[in-house]
Parts: C-alpha cells; structure tokens; sequence
C-alpha cells in the first residue's frame, strides 16, 4: 500500500533512532575503534584527497556496469548529486573527526539511498568496492611495509563497519516509520460507519482491535448514531480475527453506550468459534443480540423497526413501513 | 503552552461540581478532544465524591505534566480519611456496574490512562492519575 | 437551581438546563415524585441533553428517580445523553439498567406516544 511518508531532517534522525553521544561511544568500543585508528586514518588524509575523483569515477563505473543499481542512477542531475556526496563522504572518512556531525552526515546520506529505494546489498557492495580501492592505494603508499599498510586498513575497516551501522539502522528505522504509516492507513480504512437506511447504521469492523482503536470506533459509532438518528446499528465483527476479554468487552460497550443513546446494537457476522470464546469468557451472547450474518442483521433490523420487503408487480422488492402499510398483517 | 494548575478543596458536594468544571476546562484548554474531557471530569467527579463520602474532607489537585515528550493532565486526589484496607481488593475489577456499592475504583482507573493509589488504613488516601494526549 | 418542569398532556417534562449540584437532583427527584402524584400523570421525559458528566451518582439517582416515578404510576424515559458522556459511563461501568434511555425529546414522546396507544389498546381490548 503506497503511503506518503513524511521527510525527517537528518539532525533529528540521529535523535529518532536514538544515536547520542552514549550510543556512538559504546559502537566504537564494541568495534575497538580507538585514538590509534583516529590517527592512522588522518594520516591517510593526503592519500584519499589525491585519488578522491578517481575512486568515485572508478565506483560509480562499477555500479553503472550493473543494471541493477544502475536503475537507481538514471537522473543525471541525481547521479552528479550523489557522485558530489559521495567525494566529500570519501574524503571524510579520513578527516580525523568522527562523532555526532559525522554521524549526521552518514545518516543523511543513508537516507539518500533509502529513499531512493536502493537495496541494503547494493550499499553494502558500496562498501566492499571502497575497501577494494583504498587496500591497493595503500599498498602503493607503503611499498615494503605491509603490516602499517594492514594497520591503516584495518582502522579503516572498522570505521566503515561504524558507518554500515549507521546505513542499516537508517534502513530499518525508515521501513518501520513505513509500516507504522501503512497500520495507520489501514486502521482509518477499517471503520467508516455506513448509513444503510434512514435510522439504521451499519459498522464493519476489520482487522485487530486494540483499546484505542475501539475508543476511536465507538466514539465514531456514537457520534454518527446522534447525526442521523439511528435506531438501530448492525456491528459486523466478520473481520475481527481474535477475540480476547478485552475485545469482548469493547464490544459491549460499544453496545451498552448506543442503547444509553437509544440505539439498539445487532452484532453480525461471529462466527462459531468466536462466539464459542465469547461464551468462554463469560460474555451474555443475548446482550450482544448476535445473529448470523449481515443478512440476518439486517433483517432483524426490519422486524425492531417495523419494515417489511415486498415485491411489487414487477418483481422490484421495495421496502415498506409495516405501520403505515395496510396491507401489514 | 502554559496552562494554570489548580487545587480545589472538596468539603461539599458543590465542590465536586467545582473540581469537575476546572478538570474540564483544564482538559479543554490543554487540547484534549470532547470524550477525553469528559472521561477526565466524570474521574474528577468520582474521585471528590469518594473524598466526601469516606473522608468528609480533602482536595483535588489538577496539573499538566509532561513526560518523554508526551503532554497529559494529572489529577491528585488527597485526604486524610480513614484510608483504604485493602488497595488490591478495591481495585479488583470484575466490569461490574460501578454505581451502587463501593469506590467504584476499577471504573474510575479505566477513564484515565495511570492509576496509581496509595493507602492505608489510618494514613489518608493520595491517588494520582494522568491522562496523556493521544 | 430549580430545573423547569413542563406540564404536556399526561406527561411531564424535566429540562436540566446547567450542572446540578447533588442537592439540586434530589429536589428534582421529590418534586417530580410529587409532580406525578398530584397530576397523575403517564409519562415523565427527564432531559440531560445538557449534562456534560453522569457519575455515579447521578446514574443512582436517575434510576431511584425512574423507580419512585413507576410507584405512582407513571413511566420515566431518560433523554439525550451525549455521544461523550454515554461512553464514559460505560468506561465508569454505569449501564442505567431498567430504564428507558432514548436519543433526544422527540424520541421520548414518540415513546411515552406508543405507550400510551398501548395502553388505550389494552384498555379497549
């Protein structure tokens, strides 16, 4: 279901996913990320400066050569955008500085490729592509010292592992705001109360039904039930999944409140098992005035307000007022 | 959005009439929707009726709290009545119909979103409790 | 505060015009008690559209109301509880069982109306 989710701005989605000075410390500890690393990495400062638009080229080549992320990169004005992001994010992993503005702008440019709707493998190739490079830039730069060229590069990997953190927790964090969003969307679908005849309501309820949720539907249901003046309104529960005590009891609020209000509640659509955990639970199925289906309801809406169908010479069945119908038995 | 806190003093039962309208206008003014207010009132009501019924005399104290960035009102309810024996068994809830016998607790605990009571006998009875904005 | 009590036919109409003080719903009580006796009347629509709480205590009274009315002979229709007050009685576990609530006051004479075709109904049958 396509929802439209609103931007956050990137200071605060370092607030959202709860990434504070506590945090970032603690991930650093657990990655050994230390003062050595912080230096080892500024000292390949001049390094990344040098090769900075190289590798980039060189990397968005590589993802261009595949189809895949390819697709992602179509714009032009986009590719130069994130080509342009891409450098000052190279050439900021070795600046020295590694806490909350970092963070910040990691966080921004995982949001980047989240809302654009590249996949989680596709960023961690990113990566892989990045060491690549930098490993042979710093074999080149260290001829005859493997082992410092191996410390920069460890410290090097233990960053990037920092930052794929940061990348993955933007992930998450947006496919969830996104799933909120959707429940929300289906929630305000699910509970429109719907005018079937003058005086009689009809409400199906579908999906879980939590305590506000029934709040919001019996608050609904009794606003309506004033709003045209309801007689009687037929609760459809063929979509409620479970039903626990606390749904059972919403229910019969919900029921109770509309009679306070003059209203009479019919409740259609439990099915055997439902009805047999309502039973269980120790709820008064004759309160509930519970009838089979919608149908039914329906038709025992008729009987309480005194309607009848009756078919008229050419077959049309027309509602009638029993009342005022002499031909009422 | 500041918003005046309130204490009544509940000794006659016009003063449950009184701390029911500031609850309310309280609750208005702080952007509760019209149910809410009206759960928060029919609380405040219950709550100074049990001050009066059991204690004669004790007060209501109506405030805006906030906490975790989540906006509410409080309600504190206070005497030095005899004080409640036995916590649990009052607030024992059965969705039994609150309006004969009792302190009607149970009913009172479901209007509001925390409920906290504390009580003993010969110590007066302090119950508290918010309802956050939704 | 006197709530205004109408005289209709054989029915009689209480109209709660503001919040009432515990003393002013038990005056009403006795006044209508003593209202029905002295005009016999069928029906009595008690009003609270305008009540914006029922407590329990007010549920109480409504219904002692609805019972004394019914020992002198007379039916007691509850009218206009408000969509905010008919859920919190309900989260309160107020039910007024046993008496007649209804939407509003044409609902109530339409009531206390069929009630009454009833009974000349039975009376002539």
């Amino acid at each position: 279901m396509a929802v439209t989710r609103p931007r956050v701005d990137a200071d605060a989605l370092a607030d959202a996913i709860g990434l504070g000075p506590e945090e970032l410390a603690m991930r650093k500890g657990f990655l050994e990320f230390g003062d050595d690393d912080v230096h080892r990495l500024h000292a390949m400062y001049e390094l990344t400066h040098e090769h900075v638009d190289v590798v980039i080229e060189a990397f968005y080549e590589h993802l261009m050569s595949f189809p895949e992320t390819a697709a992602f990169f179509r714009d032009p004005r986009l590719l130069e955008h994130v080509k342009g992001r891409q450098k000052e994010y190279f050439i900021r992993l070795t600046q020295g500085d590694y806490e909350q503005e970092y963070v910040t702008d990691r966080l921004r440019l995982g949001s980047i490729h989240e809302r654009i709707g590249l996949p989680v493998r596709s960023f961690l190739g990113m990566y892989a592509f990045y060491l690549r490079q930098i490993a042979s830039l710093l074999l080149e730069e260290h001829p005859g010292e493997p082992g410092r060229a191996f410390e920069a590069f460890h410290s090097l990997t233990k960053l990037l592992f920092f930052d794929i953190g940061l990348g993955v927790d933007i992930y998450i964090y947006q496919r969830e705001r996104t799933i909120a969003l959707q429940q929300e969307a289906i929630r305000e679908l699910s509970t429109p109360v719907l005018t079937l005849r003058d005086r009689l309501l009809v409400l199906p309820i579908i999906g879980i039904l939590d305590t506000s949720r029934a709040q919001k539907l019996t608050e609904g249901l009794l606003r309506s039930i004033r709003e045209s003046r309801a007689k009687v309104v037929i609760l459809d529960v063929t979509g409620v999944p479970a039903v626990d005590s606390a749904v059972a009891n919403h229910l019969l609020q919900t029921v109770e409140a509309s009679r306070l209000m003059g209203a009479q509640v019919i409740v259609t659509g439990l099915s055997s098992s439902v009805a047999q955990s309502l039973v269980t639970l120790g709820v008064d199925l004759t309160k509930l005035n519970a009838v089979g289906d919608l149908q039914g309801g329906i038709e025992v809406a008729n009987e309480i307000m005194g309607y009848r169908i009756v078919a008229i010479d050419d077959g049309t069945p027309e509602v009638v007022d029993a009342r005022s119908d002499p031909q009422a038995g | 959005m500041p918003v005046d806190d309130v204490c009544v003093v509940i000794r006659s039962d016009a003063d449950v009439v009184a701390a029911r309208s500031m609850g309310r206008s309280l609750a208005e003014r702080y952007g509760f929707g019209t149910t809410d207010v009206t759960m928060i009132a029919t609380a405040i009501s219950e709550l100074a009726r049990n001050i009066l019924k059991y204690a004669h005399e004790g007060e209501i104290v109506l405030e805006t709290v906030e906490r975790d960035s989540r906006g509410g009102v409080s309600v504190v309810a206070r005497d030095d009545g005899p004080g409640i024996a036995d916590v649990g068994l009052a607030m024992q809830d059965g969705f039994s119909t609150a309006d004969s016998l009792g302190l009607g607790l149970p009913g009172t605990r479901r209007l509001m979103d925390e409920f906290e009571i504390v009580s003993s006998p010969g110590s007066g009875t302090v119950i508290t409790a918010i309802k956050w904005l939704r | 505060m006197p709530v205004p009590i109408l005289k209709q036919g054989d029915c009689l109409i209480a109209s709660i015009q503001s919040a009432l003080t515990d003393a002013d719903l038990l005056d009403l009580r006795d006044e209508l008690a003593e209202r029905v006796g002295r005009y016999r009347s069928k029906g009595v629509i008690i009003d609270v559209t305008v009540l914006d709480v029922l407590d329990s205590f007010a549920s109480r009274t409504l219904r002692t109301m609805a019972e004394m009315i019914r020992l002198r002979g007379a039916e007691t229709v509850i009218v206009g509880i408000q969509p905010e007050v008919a859920f919190s009685m309900v989260q309160l576990g107020l039910s007024l069982d046993g008496v007649t609530t209804v939407l509003d006051l044409e609902e109530g004479l339409a009531h206390l109306d069929r009630s009454r075709r009833a009974r000349v109904a039975h009376a002539g049958g």
